[in-house]
C-alpha cells in the first residue's frame, strides 16, 4: 500500500452543483473508486487523497491528478482515491465520471 | 424486445437506481462517511468507502422499503464486520419500522480476511431477518449477478421470506470450485457450465421450489416480482419448519445419489429438457408450471 496526499491549483467549482458528492468506480482488480465532494477547500485548489495497492508510481498519480486539476474547474473539491492498481486512462476517466456526476447528477 | 442493461452487469448502485422509483432512494451511511473495514487496512488492502454494501431507504411503487445492494467487485461481496453491520442494522431497523427489507445479493459469503467477524455479522443479520418474519414484514433476497449467493449469503437469502432469481442468478452454500476441490474434477467440473447452472442456477432452484419467482435479467422484470411479494409475508412456525423439512427429506430420498441434474429436471416433472435448457426465465416458470 502507498499513500499520499496533495493540493492542485484549480479554477472554482461552479457554485451549483447536483450533488454535494459522488462516487465513480468500484475497488476490484484493476479498478478504482473515486469520491468527489465539494466544500470547506480554498476555492482554488483541489485537495487529493489517494492510497494504492501499488506502490511506486507516486509520480505518474500526481501527473494524472495536476491534469485533471488543470483541465477542469475543480476547486474547492476534495478527491478521496481507493486504488487497485487502475491504470493511469482509467483514474482519468473515473475523475472525469465523478465530476460529471457532480456537477449534472446521476444518470 | 429491446431491454435495458442486464441487471448481472450492473454496479450495485445501478441496479439500486433501477429498482426502485426514480429519486426515492436514500443511503444511509454513503460514502462520505467512509466507514471502512479496519481490518483490511491492517492488511494492506484497499478499502471502499461503503465496505462493498450500498444500504438506504426507497420506494417501490410507492411503498416503503429498505434496500441493500451488495458490490461484487469489492473482494467478492464478501462480508466483513462493517458491511456485515450494515445488513444487520438495515434488518432491525426493517423490523422496528415494519417497512419491508429487500437484499440484493452479490457475494461469495464471509470475507475470510476478517473471518469470525464476517462469521457473526451474518449470524446477526439472520437473527434480524427472523426477527422482521416474527413481526410479518417481508424481507425479499435478489438474486441475479455473476457472483450470485454462496457461503453465509446463499444461507441468509434462504432464511428470507422470498427470493426473487433470474436464470442467471446462481444460489449455494459452497461454490463450484469449492466443490471441485473437495471432491475432484470427475465429481464435479466446475468450468462446466452447463452442469454449474443445473445444479445451482435460477432455473433449477425455480423447480425445486428454493426460489419463489424466476425472471429476466433485467431490473423492470425484478422490479415487478419484487412489488408482487412486498405485501406478502410468510410466518416461521414450527408446522411449516416440520412440512420443509419433509419436503427436503424427500428431495434428499429423490436425487441425493443423483450424479446427473437432467434427471433432478425429469424428476420434478420437465419433459422436454432441450425446450427448458432454451428457454427464457419466464417461459421456463410457465413450462414448469405446466409441468412440461
Amino acid at each position: 500500500m502507498e499513500k499520499f496526499a496533495k493540493a492542485f491549483p484549480s479554477k472554482p467549482l461552479a457554485a451549483k452543483t447536483a450533488k454535494p458528492w459522488a462516487l465513480a468506480g468500484v475497488v476490484g482488480s484493476g479498478n478504482l473508486e473515486v469520491l468527489l465532494e465539494r466544500g470547506g477547500r480554498p476555492s482554488d485548489t483541489m485537495e487529493c487523497h489517494v492510497e494504492t495497492s501499488i506502490p511506486g508510481y507516486k509520480a505518474s498519480w500526481l501527473a494524472a491528478l495536476a491534469d485533471f486539476a488543470h483541465n477542469y474547474p475543480a476547486g474547492g473539491t476534495k478527491v478521496t482515491i481507493n486504488d487497485q492498481g487502475a491504470p493511469p486512462v482509467l483514474v482519468n476517466l473515473r475523475l472525469r465520471q465523478a465530476y460529471d456526476h457532480l456537477i449534472k447528477g446521476d444518470k | 424486445m429491446t431491454r435495458g442493461p442486464l441487471f448481472h452487469e450492473q454496479t450495485a448502485r445501478q441496479r439500486l437506481a433501477a429498482l426502485v422509483d426514480p429519486g426515492s432512494f436514500d443511503e444511509l451511511l454513503p460514502p462520505p462517511e467512509r466507514i471502512t473495514s479496519p481490518y483490511l487496512a491492517q492488511l494492506g488492502i484497499p478499502v471502499s468507502f461503503d465496505d462493498g454494501v450500498v444500504i438506504g431507504k426507497a420506494k417501490i411503487g410507492g411503498r416503503k422499503v429498505y434496500i441493500a445492494a451488495q458490490v461484487g467487485q469489492f473482494v467478492g461481496g464478501a462480508v466483513g464486520e462493517i458491511h456485515g453491520a450494515k445488513l444487520t442494522g438495515l434488518f432491525k431497523a426493517a423490523a422496528r419500522d415494519k417497512v419491508p427489507c429487500i437484499v440484493v445479493i452479490e457475494s461469495g459469503g464471509v470475507r475470510l480476511h476478517e473471518g469470525s467477524a464476517g462469521e457473526i455479522a451474518i449470524a446477526e443479520t439472520m437473527r434480524a431477518i427472523f426477527e422482521c418474519r416474527a413481526k410479518k414484514v417481508p424481507t425479499i433476497a435478489v438474486i441475479g449477478s455473476d457472483i450470485g449467493a454462496y457461503g453465509g449469503m446463499g444461507i441468509l437469502s434462504t432464511c428470507c421470506d422470498f427470493r426473487v432469481m433470474s436464470e442467471h442468478g446462481r444460489l449455494g452454500i459452497s461454490g463450484p470450485i469449492v466443490i471441485e476441490k473437495w471432491m475432484g474434477k470427475k465429481a464435479y467440473d466446475s468450468s462446466n457450465r452447463a452442469l454449474v447452472w443445473k445444479t445451482s442456477g435460477g432455473k433449477t432452484k425455480y423447480l425445486l421450489g428454493d426460489a419463489d419467482a424466476l425472471v429476466h435479467d433485467d431490473a423492470g422484470a425484478i422490479r415487478e416480482a419484487i412489488a408482487k411479494l412486498l405485501g406478502k409475508s410468510s410466518a416461521v412456525t414450527l408446522k411449516a419448519m416440520k412440512t420443509r423439512q419433509k419436503e427436503l427429506e424427500k428431495r434428499l430420498k429423490r436425487f441425493g445419489q443423483t450424479a446427473d441434474p437432467d434427471a433432478v429436471w425429469k424428476g420434478m416433472g420437465v419433459r422436454n429438457i432441450e425446450a427448458a435448457s432454451l428457454a427464457s426465465g419466464p417461459e421456463f416458470a410457465a413450462m414448469a408450471k405446466r409441468g412440461k
